[in-house]
């Protein structure tokens, strides 16, 4: 019997080498002194590596890896977890010097690198720069004017609680119900509504229609269609569909007509680009919504759209020409059978009418006010109380999603209130940067880190970086943060250079009708001007929706 | 991943070889293994299962010294390991009865009349074997280009199975 071909690497080593790094990261803040982060830091830290190597070799699959970083945080993190259940901060009133206004005596245990930590409870503490006059055996002698003969201090900058407030172990579960998790379970249940009703492809079909008979138009007709969907359903899910019905299509061309290669490249190509265009098109955009609104920044369903929606179309119409240019279709016409067969049961329609109505509460957010995470539940109800969605479609969602994307959420959460975020950051200048500098500098690492990572993996690490350094201020002057958020999101978004980097490219692939070599070389072209076009939008346009 | 093989039992050798070089094109996904009698079969069977691969397609002759390809079939309708195989039969003398017979115990899936039209039996294989994928791989995107496309992407949206990550 015939060999299966044969493989560099058995399967195990990457399996292996992910487990071993992983293990390795959790290790080495446990033995290793970061100057200037925190106990709770180095925790995050330890579990920041575990879920990086894990996220990026998969030794286990993401959405593992996602349980894995909150069940750490409550165990490690929380207020109830066995570290900090008893944890006290240790007290130290200061002394004032004799003679010397202004200058306080304290342990040298109570300061690191100028600064010391005002102990405002028995398990909270805010920092405090001071200068440092003089050292003795053991003390310290600091200059400060915010001290007082009250004030106490915490003894030991090492302490656990030192630079760390505890959350409660329900934050780092609360995630799970946070309202972005709940706006994507709305689309969820949309879109399985939708899949199960055929309303997807009754849309394509009743879409395509006025796209003619010529092999360009339908080109751009099958881009626009899937963009609009997967805006609202899964890229993958979209593309599926759509190559349902691209396919009979290929098989009526020749071989070698280019046609063929268009088709299967437009698909994904529009299926990863629409997904940028609402909140809920794709999971990178929740890690960014989430991390703005923890910090006060929210978006509104529609504004996101109307940032998005002008991108993902000069982005479509570029690829759009550039295959054009690229792959020149031999036939001159082809003509589509399109039969669009609407079910008009009464379910069905109770399905159009929620539809219709959670998308158009979605975009006017801004008008009405109630937030999109709240309008989510209009379709859970809806479609369940009516029996849309029964027991089976609901078992069916893909809930490993929300994990994945809960994990991130938490994740970001510790890395910011720990202060790894910032110590992460703070070793590079940003501040000689431009704006527009920096802006590029995420957008590139994020498009070439998502290329081979998930999507969703690649913004989890890095929003928390953008958000600490829009908060932390050492960004410099005119750092928005809002708008390098966006950035990072939209990039994640744009990275399809290979058959790995999203499932649509992976589907379009084992068609057989492309080759790696097409998806690269249009891949490529297609993220640097997604990258260009992203910091044009970024500089001129978006500043004046977003500030 | 295992592999799933194609089997066809047929106890002429240049018929078998026929049917083998009309099924070439599938051999690269599917590997496929030759059997001249029942008993051959059987034995192929055995390994396949030890080797822990699976077999999605078995086409089978039924006039052949020994057991008959009906009663192999309904053999293979009994074992866990063969009962989601799907099953052809290939034949110009089975009788009314066998064929009855194999419809009702061995869930006889396809009958192809002895002599075939190559297209038609590639056509049948493909059918059958994307049925077989659908119903038991959870991967389906490497058998997109090889089998029908279009029912295996409807098969992914209808499953939804691959998510967005």
């Amino acid at each position: 019997m015939r060999s299966k071909e044969k493989k560099r690497f058995p399967d195990w080593t990457k399996t292996a080498v992910g487990l071993a790094l992983g293990l390795i990261g959790f290790c080495i803040p446990l033995f290793v002194n970061f100057d200037g982060l925190s106990f709770a830091g180095h925790l995050t830290l330890g579990i920041f590596l575990v879920a990086a190597s894990f996220w990026m070799l998969e030794p286990i699959p993401i959405y593992a890896t996602s349980m894995l970083v909150i069940f750490l945080q409550i165990v490690l993190l929380s207020t109830q977890g066995p570290l900090y259940q008893n944890a006290e901060l240790p007290s130290y009133t200061v002394e004032q010097a004799s003679g010397q206004e202004e200058v306080w005596r304290i342990p040298d245990t109570a300061l690191q690198n100028g600064t010391l930590f005002l102990r405002t409870g028995d398990r909270s503490s805010e920092e405090l720069q001071v200068e440092v006059v003089e050292t003795e055996n053991g003390f310290v002698l600091v200059r400060s004017g915010e001290l007082t003969a009250e004030t106490q201090i915490v003894s030991d900058v090492n302490h656990i609680l030192t630079g760390y407030t505890p959350a409660s172990y329900t934050v780092f579960m609360g995630t799970l119900a946070s309202p972005i998790i709940i706006l994507f379970l709305g689309g969820f249940m949309l879109a399985a509504a939708a899949v199960k009703y055929n309303l997807d492809k009754n849309l394509t079909n009743v879409l395509l229609k006025p796209f003619g008979e010529k092999p360009m138009f339908i080109i751009l007709g099958l881009m626009l269609v899937t963009a609009v969907l997967s805006a609202f359903m899964s890229n993958t899910a979209t593309t599926a569909m759509m190559m349902t019905v691209a396919i009979p299509i290929a098989l009526q061309v020749s071989v070698e007509d280019k046609f063929r290669v268009m088709l299967a490249l437009s698909i994904p190509i529009a299926a990863n680009l629409g997904g940028m265009a609402t909140p809920i098109g794709t999971p990178p955009n929740a890690i960014v919504i989430s991390a703005l609104n923890a910090q006060g920044e929210g978006i509104a369903f529609g504004t996101w759209m109307l940032i998005a929606v002008p991108l993902v179309l000069v982005m479509l119409l570029s690829a759009w020409g550039l295959m054009r240019v690229m792959y020149p279709p031999t036939i001159t016409r082809f003509k589509l059978e399109l039969d669009s067969a609407f079910d008009k049961s009464a379910k069905a329609l109770v399905m159009y009418a929620i539809f219709a109505l959670t998308v158009v509460l979605w975009i006017t957010e801004a008008q009405h006010g109630i937030p999109s995470g709240m309008v989510a539940f209009l379709p859970i109800m809806g479609l369940t109380v009516t029996s849309v969605l029964e027991k089976e479609d609901i078992r069916r969602l893909p809930w490993e999603v929300l994990w994945l994307v809960a994990g991130g959420i938490a994740l970001g959460i510790s890395m910011e209130n720990t202060g790894l975020a910032i110590w992460l950051v703070s070793s590079i200048s940003w501040d000689v940067l431009p704006q527009i500098g920096l802006l590029l500098v995420f957008g590139f690492v994020a498009l070439m880190l998502s290329n081979f990572l998930s999507n969703t993996v690649t913004a989890t690490l890095l929003i928390p970086l953008a958000v600490s350094m829009g908060t932390s201020g050492i960004a410099g002057e005119g750092f928005s943060l809002v708008i390098s958020a966006v950035m990072i999101g939209m990039a994640c978004n744009m990275a399809m250079l290979l058959p790995i980097s999203t499932p649509p490219n992976a589907i379009a692939m084992s068609t057989g009708y492309i080759k790696t070599a097409d998806m690269v070389k249009i891949g490529s072209i297609i993220g640097i001007i997604g990258l260009f076009v992203a910091l044009a939008y970024a500089v001129l346009f978006w500043p004046l929706i977003l500030l | 991943m295992s592999t799933i093989y194609i089997l066809c039992v047929e106890d002429e050798p240049e018929v078998l070889d026929v049917i083998v070089r009309d099924l070439s094109g599938l051999e690269e996904v599917f590997p496929i293994e030759m059997a001249v009698s029942a008993d051959e079969a059987r034995q192929i069977i055995k390994e396949i299962n030890e080797q822990g691969d699976k077999i999605g397609l078995a086409i089978c002759d039924h006039v052949m010294p020994g057991d008959k390809g009906v009663e192999l079939m309904i053999e293979m309708q009994k074992e866990e390991f063969t009962e989601r195989t799907r099953k052809v039969l290939l034949t110009g003398q089975a009788g009314l009865d066998a064929t009855v017979e194999a419809v009702n115990h061995a869930r006889l899936n396809r009958y192809i009349a002895k002599p075939w039209d190559p297209e038609n039996l590639v056509n049948v294989a493909k059918d059958e074997l994307t049925t077989y994928v659908i119903e038991n791989e959870k991967d389906l995107l490497p058998f997109m280009g090889i089998l029908d496309a279009k029912r295996i992407q409807e098969a992914i949206r209808a499953r939804g199975s691959i998510s967005d990550y």
